[in-house]
Parts: structure tokens; sequence; C-alpha cells
């Protein structure tokens, strides 16, 4: 039984800050603030966060494929008026639903995944750009008008209660347990961690890289759709005004989860705290009365310490760990080759930095063209 | 002046430095007693040759010994220091800015002249202008760097080292990436300024260019200075014989031939003519079943790129290939997998290896890069390959379950080999296989390679340690500037002969 507490206590070392952080918040607001623990307010709580929860399960896998994805706030809006214009047409509600993410899926993997994926351009250009088309879009495709929805699937998807729960809470559920399961238990979830380790290994180990990263931001745009038409119900409307920060809160939350930025370390289920996190500091916040400006400056402050704190105990390890290996006696080389990785400058011998696999190996996406 | 017998330009004695636990230079001595001359420093790989070349320019500073300018003894801190007492390098990769015009990348650092509103660039033209005269190099200095030829990078490094009145030129293998004619081009400056009374100190592997230019030649060997004297002293044997020792001569003697394999075998893979444009020119091979076949040569020789080429890491301009007699065009690693090709890369650490996941899942990356994506991992599939390559391996248990960063040099280069082992590939190809490994791991390695040639896979090997080659492979091709100049049975050669050959010298 113990081995089980430690195992799992083991395993929360990428995120154990912000699961300090949150169980603490969450005693402290309890305490100091009678509304707080109340079954009501956490339910609030919860599912006030569905959306930015949603949009951040995908973003894991972007992180973790060593990208990024600016333009989840656009899609989620474009998917909302998407949704709107569907319904008008006459369409049943859970068809359009269903059609709205994968609008969004076809979205981020025809635009960013390809970009990224196939063509190799920059993920924050790529990104932006398709940010910004997308706003544009969506003034042109609304007129700047919001659409009222009064189907039912709107009011299903944010209002309904299912088993005394509001629906949003059965909905981010579901979301996290596919996504766990996409993580940990398919060879998809795999190659994403090790494009995100390292893509030069991957592809050369036979990995279909491309592919996987137009799936990656394929599920990041579905997650966006997703979380759009869930918006969408909690309005009744939709609205034409893009979320730019969306994006970024939801990045800032997967970073608060010990994902790394650097992709290929990290999980969903760090996440799921990011999220918490940020909902919890909201909602105790206001309840204390606390200006909502607070919770940006405290996020920010606890993201520099928690990227801080990871970068200290996993990059040290490493580097430990690399500047012990004792050269064997065969090979003089091996502690210089090491030494000449971290400080070029006091490489002592060139020799042995020999054979660097170059640009067409290290940036062509895949294939090659003889 | 050049006859006064003042103290020599440059002085080095008994200078020692270590790198940890590791001695990069033991007692090196070098001596230049008079300006205007050419003074090659060669020695193999790892003899410690860039450590000292780094102790001169002032990127390490050495432990003990005198290092003498003109009879002051002087003790780098920075490079800054080194050009100061009029020390400048050239270093094997050109260092320019390419967006930046010729002008300011001979003047980059302190040259940029002042103006009265910020550099002037009237004047810093005309500073440029007199160095690229001197050097006797026609090129427009407003023309920007990124469309030079590497020849003419290299010059405007000199360039920009001569700007800082360098008595002392440090050209470090200056040759490696450049054409004949282009050598040629170098050599003439070269010669410009040894007249023009500055001394050049000139790193190279290439034994002919050494005799062509050199004046005196020190040999560095294992951190230690073997042999110095004028060129004139020396013959392409003894100079090879100096770098390799006395010992190593012998041992190669007494060492055991390597298992010849049957030239009945089926072929498994069969090159001709494979071309990738400026770095390799008409690469022929026939690997046959159970064969291990070694390619040598110096860096910047081709041997990674051949590798990759076959692989379909790296486009390949030409070539006809076929794998088991069936025509095989390289058009990335997940065809060349699928054609039971395999290629264990030289930098494990990037390439080779995915340093944040267990070994396991390293190892069954490559067999199971076709399985549905979608699909939960079969927890089964590739485990009896694993344990059994474990156990070949000497790959302690345990150790295939956390992140290979966790391992050891030697264990992690294990297990960027078992990869590719646990589906048995036709042809595998292995670039540095043992590079930076201990002695133990290396004959486990080279044990499991001798293994799976003998169940029939054809291995092609490139190393830069002439002697891996001699004990591993069946017979070696010598690469030369992206050619094979020779094709030699292991058992009928020698490390001498080899080094000799992969320096451009014909046997």
């Amino acid at each position: 039984m113990s081995s089980i507490i430690g195992r799992a206590w083991a395993a929360t070392a990428q995120f154990r800050l912000v699961l300090l952080l949150v169980v603490g918040m969450f005693i402290v607001f309890s305490v100091t603030q009678p509304a707080f623990s109340t079954s009501t307010n956490v339910q609030n709580l919860v599912a006030n966060s569905a959306l930015l929860w949603i949009v951040a399960m995908g973003m894991t896998f972007v992180l973790l494929s060593g990208g990024f994805d600016l333009s989840v706030g656009a899609t989620a809006t474009l998917v909302g008026i998407l949704m709107a214009k569907l319904l008008e047409l006459g369409l049943p509600g859970p068809l359009v639903v269903v059609l709205c993410v994968l609008a969004g899926a076809v979205v981020g993997g025809l635009f960013n995944g390809v970009a990224v994926g196939k063509i190799g351009l920059s993920v924050f250009v790529v990104t932006l750009a398709t940010m910004t088309s997308l706003t544009g879009v969506v003034s042109l495709w609304s007129g700047s008008n919001s659409f009222l929805v009064t189907d039912p699937v709107a009011r299903w998807l944010a209002t309904e209660r299912f088993l005394g729960l509001p629906m949003p809470i059965w909905i981010m559920a579901a979301v996290f347990l596919v996504a766990v399961y996409v993580q940990n238990r398919t060879y998809f979830g795999r190659d994403i961690y090790a494009i995100g380790g390292s893509p030069i290994a991957a592809r050369l180990s036979g990995i279909h890289v491309p592919r996987t990263l137009i799936l990656v931001y394929a599920l990041a745009g579905a997650c966006a759709a997703l979380a759009g038409t869930i918006g969408v119900g909690r309005v009744g409307a939709a609205v034409p005004t893009v979320d730019g920060t969306l994006a970024l809160q939801a990045i800032a939350a997967v970073l608060l989860g010990g994902t790394a930025l650097t992709g290929g370390h990290g999980g969903v289920g760090g996440t799921a705290l990011g999220v918490l996190f940020i909902a919890v500091l909201q909602n105790g916040l206001s309840l204390a009365g606390v200006a909502s400006d607070w919770q940006n400056v405290v996020t920010g402050v606890i993201l520099i310490i928690a990227v801080a704190g990871d970068r200290f105990s996993f990059r040290s390890q490493i580097g430990r760990l690399r500047s012990s290996r004792t050269p064997g006696p065969s090979d003089p080389d091996t502690a210089l080759t090491d030494g000449a990785q971290k400080a070029p400058s006091a490489s002592p011998d060139s020799d042995v930095r020999a054979f660097p696999l170059d640009n067409t190996l290290s940036t062509s996406p895949e294939g090659t063209r003889p | 002046m050049e006859d006064a017998p003042g103290p020599p330009l440059l002085q080095l004695r008994g200078v020692q430095k270590s790198f940890g636990p590791t001695r990069a230079l033991k007692d090196a001595n070098l001596s230049i007693p008079v300006p205007g001359v050419v003074h090659a420093l060669i020695g193999e790989n790892g003899s410690g040759k860039s450590t000292l070349l780094g102790v001169l320019s002032g990127q390490t500073r050495h432990d003990t010994g005198i290092v003498q300018i003109e009879g002051h003894s002087v003790r780098f801190g920075s490079p800054v220091a080194a050009l100061r007492h009029g020390i400048a390098m050239v270093s094997q990769e050109v260092a320019v800015a390419p967006d930046l015009s010729v002008a300011e990348n001979v003047l980059l650092g302190r040259g940029l002249v002042r103006g009265r509103t910020g550099v002037s660039r009237s004047a810093s033209r005309a500073k440029a202008h007199e160095v690229l005269e001197r050097l006797d190099f026609d090129i427009d200095p407003d023309v920007r760097v990124r469309r030079l030829r590497p020849d003419q990078r290299q010059m405007v490094e000199i360039a920009r080292a001569l700007t800082a009145d360098a008595k002392v030129l440090i050209l470090d293998e200056p040759t490696s990436s450049l054409t004949d004619d282009e050598v040629q081009r170098l050599f003439a400056t070269v010669r410009r300024l040894k007249a023009q009374g500055v001394a050049i100190i000139f790193v190279s592997h290439r034994m002919q260019e050494l005799f062509e230019i050199a004046d005196d030649i020190t040999v560095l060997r294992d951190g230690t200075t073997v042999a110095q004297g004028g060129a004139g002293s020396f013959t392409p044997e003894s100079l090879v014989e100096a770098m390799l020792g006395q010992a190593r001569l012998v041992d190669q003697a007494t060492r055991s031939e390597p298992a010849s394999v049957a030239t009945a075998n089926p072929v498994a893979l069969r090159v001709r003519a494979l071309t990738v444009t400026g770095l390799v020119e008409d690469f022929d091979i026939t690997l046959r079943r159970g064969e291990i076949v070694g390619l040598a040569g110096l860096v910047g020789a081709g041997r990674s790129e051949v590798l990759e080429a076959i692989f379909g890491a790296r486009a390949l301009d030409a070539g006809t290939l076929a794998v088991d007699g069936t025509p095989y065009v390289p058009r990335g690693p997940r065809r060349a997998i699928q054609r039971g090709l395999a290629l264990v890369p030289a930098d494990r650490k990037t390439d080779g290896l995915v340093l944040a996941m267990s070994g396991v899942t390293n190892m069954t990356m490559v067999e199971t890069h076709d399985a549905p994506r979608l699909m939960p991992p079969a927890r089964r599939r590739g485990a009896a390959a694993v344990a059994r390559l474990c156990t070949a391996l000497r790959i302690a248990p345990g150790a295939v379950d956390v992140p290979t960063a966790r391992l050891s040099g030697g264990n992690q280069q294990k297990v960027a080999v078992a990869k590719w082992l646990v589906r048995r590939p036709k042809v595998l190809l292995l670039d540095e296989p043992t590079r930076g490994v201990d002695v133990m791991a290396k004959a486990d390695i080279h044990q499991e390679l001798h293994a799976t040639a003998a169940a029939g896979s054809a291995l092609l090997v490139s190393s830069s340690e002439i002697s891996e080659l001699l004990t591993l492979c069946d017979r070696v091709l010598v690469m030369f500037r992206g050619r094979v100049v020779a094709d030699v049975a292991a058992a009928d050669t020698h490390e001498s002969e080899i080094l000799k050959l992969a320096g451009g010298h014909p046997s």
C-alpha cells in the first residue's frame, strides 16, 4: 500500500509544486471563505474552467511534440459561428456538434499541421498566421454580428445536468480520459514524446514525423472546436470576438503542469492540475473580493517559479549524469566531446567533433528526393 | 633582423593540460625560432593537437609549462589576449557573419574605424581594402559573405586575423573542405604571408600537403611532442610511425586476423556511382551477406554522408542501388527500414536515441514503427528480443527501464545499436559504432556485431578509429575527399598504410 503511495508521489515529480499549491489554496480558501467549499461553488469552479481545460488538453500534445499553437482561440470562435450557421440550416444539433469538432480538426491539421509538420515552417509564425487569418475570417463571415443560438443542443452542452453534475464536467472528464488513453496507451502518444524528445532520432527510427504532427495539430484544433461549441452554449449565442488570451492561458496551464516547452516531457495529468490551479485561484480570489488583475500577477509569478524549478531538477540531473561519465581508456576523447558540447570555445580537440548530421538531416521533415 | 640571435618568436616547453581525469597534453613542445616560416603540426585524433591550438589561441588555459613569445612568458585567458600578443587563429569551422559584407567581416571585432558620427564607412572600407590587397585577394569588399565560396570565406577570416597584425597565424585544417584548386590558391596566400614575415602554424592530416607547404614539422602523440624537425628530415613513413608510435605498430603485427567471409555469399547491398554533390563522388560497393566492410577516411572524407545517403536520410544526386538484388531507391528512413536497412548514427544523444525515453521504448521504436498508431501497444512485442539483446550486449538488468539519459555512454551506445537488432536487418550501417565508450562496452558491441554478421546481415561500418576497423572488418574502403581511393583486405594491411591512404598519399 505504501509503495503505491510512494510511486504515486514519485509520479507527481513534474508538477509537484502546482499540486501542493492547488491543495494548499483549496484548504486556505475553504477556511477563509465559507462560500468556497460549498458543493455548488466547486461545481461552478470546475465547470467554468471547461473551455480552458479542453483547449489545454489538446495543447498538451502540441507542447509534448515540441511546438505550441496560438490559433486555438480563433478556431474556437470560428467554430462557434459555424455552429450557429449550421443550426440555422436546420441540421440536427448533435450532428452539428460533431461537424464542428471535425471542422476544428481539419483547420488545425490542414493549416498548422501541414505547415509545421510537412513543410517545416516555424511554429510561431505558422500558428500566429493562422490565428490572424481566422480572426479575419470570423469578422468577414459574421459581419461582426452575434447569432442567437436557441437549439436545445446548446443548452444541453452548457447547462444540462447529468447524474447531478453539470454537463461540462462530464465532457471534461471524457476529454481527459481520451487524452490519458492517447498519451499513455497508444503508439501515437509514444510517437509524440519521441518527436518532442528528438525529432531526428524519431525520423531515423521510422516514425512518420509529418503525419504525427498533422494529427497533433488536428487534435488541438478539435479540442478548440469542442470548447467553442460549449462556449456558444454557455452564452446562448455565437459571438464574433476572438479571445486572444485563450491560447496563451492554455499554454500557461500546460507549462504549470510540468510539460516542457521543448517537448518530450510532461503530460495531461499535470495539465489538469495547471487548469485547476488557475480555476481555484480565480474563484477563491474573487470570493475574497480581490481584484481579478491580481490573479494574472500571481499566475505569472507561479508560472516562472514552476518552470524554473522544473529546469533545476531535470536539467541538472541530466547535466550531472553527462559530465560524470568517465571516458574509456581506449578513447580519451569522450570527456572532451562532452566538454565541447557544453562550451565550444574550450573544445580541446576539434577532431572529435567530427560528424554532425547536417541540415538536410535535421530540418527536412520527411523523405528525400533523389 | 631575421639573422639576429634574438629570442625565438614562439616557444612552448613542457606544456601540460588536463580536462578532469583526462590528460590532453602531457609534454607538448613546439618552437618557431624565426618569423616567416610554415610550421606543420600533426597528430592523430585525440593526440592533443586541438588542445595545443587552444592554448596558443587563448581558448584554453594550460596547467603547467612555458609558453613564450619573443622571450616573454604568457598565459592567455581569452582569444583577445592572444590576439594582443599577435597570435590569431582561423578555426576549422569558418566563423563569418554571412549577411555582413566582406569589409565588415574583415574588420569585425576592433577593426571598424570610428568616424565623426559612429563608424566611418569609407575609412573602414579603405582599411579592409588594404588588408585584402596584402593577401592579393581580388574581391569586392561590399559583397555579402553569404555569396562567397568556402575558400573565399576562409580568406576573409585570414584577412580578419591580419588586421590584428598577427605575427603567428594558426590555420586549423584549412584544407578539409576545399577543392584542389582552392587548396592551391590557399597555398599561394600562405606563401605570400610567409614572405611578408608571418609565421604560420598549419594543421592538416593530408600528408602530401604537409610536405608541399611546411618548412618544419612537429608531431604530437598522446599529448606529447614525439618528433620535431625540418620537413626534409621526415618521410611519409617516418611521419606515420611517429604519429602511431612503435607500440601500436608492433601491436598490429600480433593482431588476430578477423574471420574471413565466404566471398560466394549472395550480395545484400549493391551501390553504383552514388553521388552527393560536393561530398561523395561515384561511391561503389558490393556488400555480401555476412560481410563486415569498413569505411576509413579523415573528417570530411564523406563517410557519414555515404551511410546517410544509402539510408535515405540525406538526398543523393545520383546512384543506383539494389538490396538483395532488387532495385532500391532511398527515399527516407521509413522506406529504408521497410527494405531491411538500418542506420546507427554517429551521435547517439541527438540522433540515435530519445534520451528522455527508456531503453525498452527506444529499443522497440524501430520494431513497432509500422504498428497501428491508435491501438494500445502490445507490451509483449519485442520483449523476447529485448531480453536476448540485453543478455548478449550485457546491458545491466533494470538499465533499460529508466530514461536513457541516465545511462553511461557505453550503455547508451549499446541501446542505440540494439534497437536495430530487434528485427535482424539485411544491411546494417554503423557510423562510429563505439565512439566514446569504454573498452568493455566496445568489446561487447563488437562481439554482437560479429554475431549479427554471422547470422547473415551485411555490415558497413564507418569509423575514425582505424584500429577498430581492422579488428572488426573483413575489408576496408578508404575514402579521400568523397572518393574511394583504396579497397584493402583487413588482413593484408596495417594502420599506417590506411592512415597514409586516408591522407591522400598513394601507397
